[in-house]
């Protein structure tokens, strides 16, 4: 676990590629803003909800550019603990972690593979975008993080989802999937901020190799989904060697394109050079979000086309 | 420790065999039931399957082909719709949060005190101009789930 006394040595490491690295750091004191996804799927009149909410004392509103999305104040209101959260009415998640499913652009009647989906923030925002009705499997590695997976979905009334518990770079084939999630396990850098309780991945002691493993999961993911169509990968860290450096590798093992994609929050393009190392040029369309700029968690995204 | 461990793992794994697709015979029986007793009507479920378990009826979305689908090792498929109780058929909670808010009749509004009420003691009396059967608990605005009515008395089967 890093102290945030000791951010700054930490993320020396990207003090290049971060924007405005010293508001970077100051940002990490702050509490991170707190979100939901209204779940039209259930819900039939938003007022319900931002009515209920409001009249326990907090703040909503929309936020921009990203329907269903809204905003509560303060920060430290315990969503989780609400009526609206019991009867699936709202789903609480970080705005940036939405953009790796608006890349996806899901789409009613595709079948789709959410690769590690556990606890469900994505698979549960497929279901609500395609309208419950398109095919998703939505599979996890761990089985105690799937159980949390499937009571999200209960929670949310998707019936549009099937649950699977493989490791990912085992999925078997067999499925002509149109489109394919791969939200990897990763470092969670972007997670990091003030009183953050989780822990750096890749500190950890024994740490695994995760380059390795995300790898592995996207190459998997490229060769389960059909010609022609789209993988989307995204980790929540900062950390080169687990984005571009793995898109790097698909680009190098396959015949695949990087497709330029729009977002409703600021973000950079990927990097295509990293010490000293040169990557696909392409990567510049694989898509930064730094949590000082969008008010978020960091993420990458990248938006994969399978050519042959 | 361990032992919730194991028992949980038992919950999850009961449907790790595909579950059987069910004939548009049946399909329409089941979906008969909630158009007859909420008013729903069947076109709600358009481009929705049911398959069946033991006891349950499951909603998922109607895939473009079934086989290469059940080639997977499945920990859950779908949504639980409906349960099969001795000769009856007897709607969930889930599937009447989901698609309760569509009903027209077998609706018993309640305040939000009633409610409570309710939840705590699973059952209270309860004088309404309703049939007797399964009833769709509503406060608020917001779908609760599925109750009984019978005998005067209001029966919950609120999760
Ligand atoms: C970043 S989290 C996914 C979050 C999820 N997509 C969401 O939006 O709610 C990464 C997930 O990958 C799973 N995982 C780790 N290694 C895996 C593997 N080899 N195959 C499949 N899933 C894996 C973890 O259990 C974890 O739930």
């Amino acid at each position: 676990m890093v102290t945030l006394t000791e951010a700054p040595r930490y993320f020396s490491r990207y003090r290049r590629i971060i924007p405005d690295f010293s508001d970077f750091l100051a940002h990490l004191r702050q509490d991170l803003p707190l979100y939901f996804r209204l779940n039209n799927l259930k819900c039939p009149d938003p007022s319900l909800v931002i009515e209920g909410l409001e009249r326990q004392g907090v703040k909503i509103r929309p936020v921009e550019h990203m329907p269903l999305f809204y905003r509560v104040e303060p920060r430290d209101f315990p969503l989780g603990n609400t009526e609206e959260y019991y009867l699936g009415y709202i789903y609480p998640m970080t705005l940036n972690s939405a953009l790796p499913v608006l890349a996806l652009d899901p789409k009613p009647g595709e079948q789709i593979l959410d690769l590690c989906a556990a606890p469900g923030s994505k698979t549960t925002q497929i279901a609500q975008l395609t309208g419950d009705k398109a095919v998703i499997v939505a599979n996890d590695r761990r089985l105690d993080r799937l159980t949390a997976l499937v009571a999200n979905l209960k929670r949310l009334g998707v019936a549009s989802a099937l649950t699977t518990v493989y490791r990912g770079e085992e999925f078997p084939f067999g499925i002509p999937f149109d489109k394919v999630l791969v939200d990897a396990p990763c470092s969670g850098e972007g997670r990091y901020r003030q009183g953050y309780e989780g822990e750096l991945l890749y500190q950890k002691e024994g740490h695994t190799n995760l380059p390795a493993i995300q790898k592995g999961l996207l190459l998997r993911a490229f060769d389960l989904v059909k010609v022609g169509g789209v993988v989307v990968y995204s980790t929540c860290t900062i950390n080169p060697d687990e984005n571009e450096l793995v898109v790097d590798y698909l680009l190098r093992k396959r015949q695949a394109k990087i497709v330029a994609q729009q977002y409703p929050q600021k973000h950079h393009e990927g990097l295509t050079e990293w010490e000293g190392k040169i990557l696909h040029p392409d990567l510049r369309y694989t898509a930064r979000f730094f949590p000082h700029e969008t008010e978020s968690v960091g993420f990458f995204v990248a938006k994969i086309q399978r050519l042959v | 420790m361990v032992k919730r461990k194991k028992a949980r793992r038992k919950k999850i794994h009961q449907q790790a065999v595909w579950p059987r697709v069910v004939s548009l015979e049946e399909r329409d029986k089941v979906l008969s039931f909630w158009e007859e007793r909420f008013g729903i009507p069947k076109t709600a479920f358009d481009g929705y399957v049911l398959l069946s378990t033991s006891k349950n009826y499951w909603l998922f979305v109607e895939p473009p082909d079934f086989k290469p689908l059940q080639g997977l090792r499945v920990q859950t498929v779908g949504l639980l719709f409906t349960r099969r109780v001795s000769r009856f058929l007897k709607p969930t909670s889930t599937a009447l949060q989901r698609f309760g808010s569509l009903a027209t009749k077998n609706i018993v509004e309640l305040s939000p005190a009633e409610l409570d009420r309710l939840r705590r003691q699973r059952k209270m009396s309860y004088q309404a101009d309703l049939s007797e059967g399964y009833v769709i608990i509503k406060c608020a605005g917001k779908v609760w789930g599925c109750g009984l009515y019978v005998s005067g008395r209001l029966i919950s089967f609120l999760p």
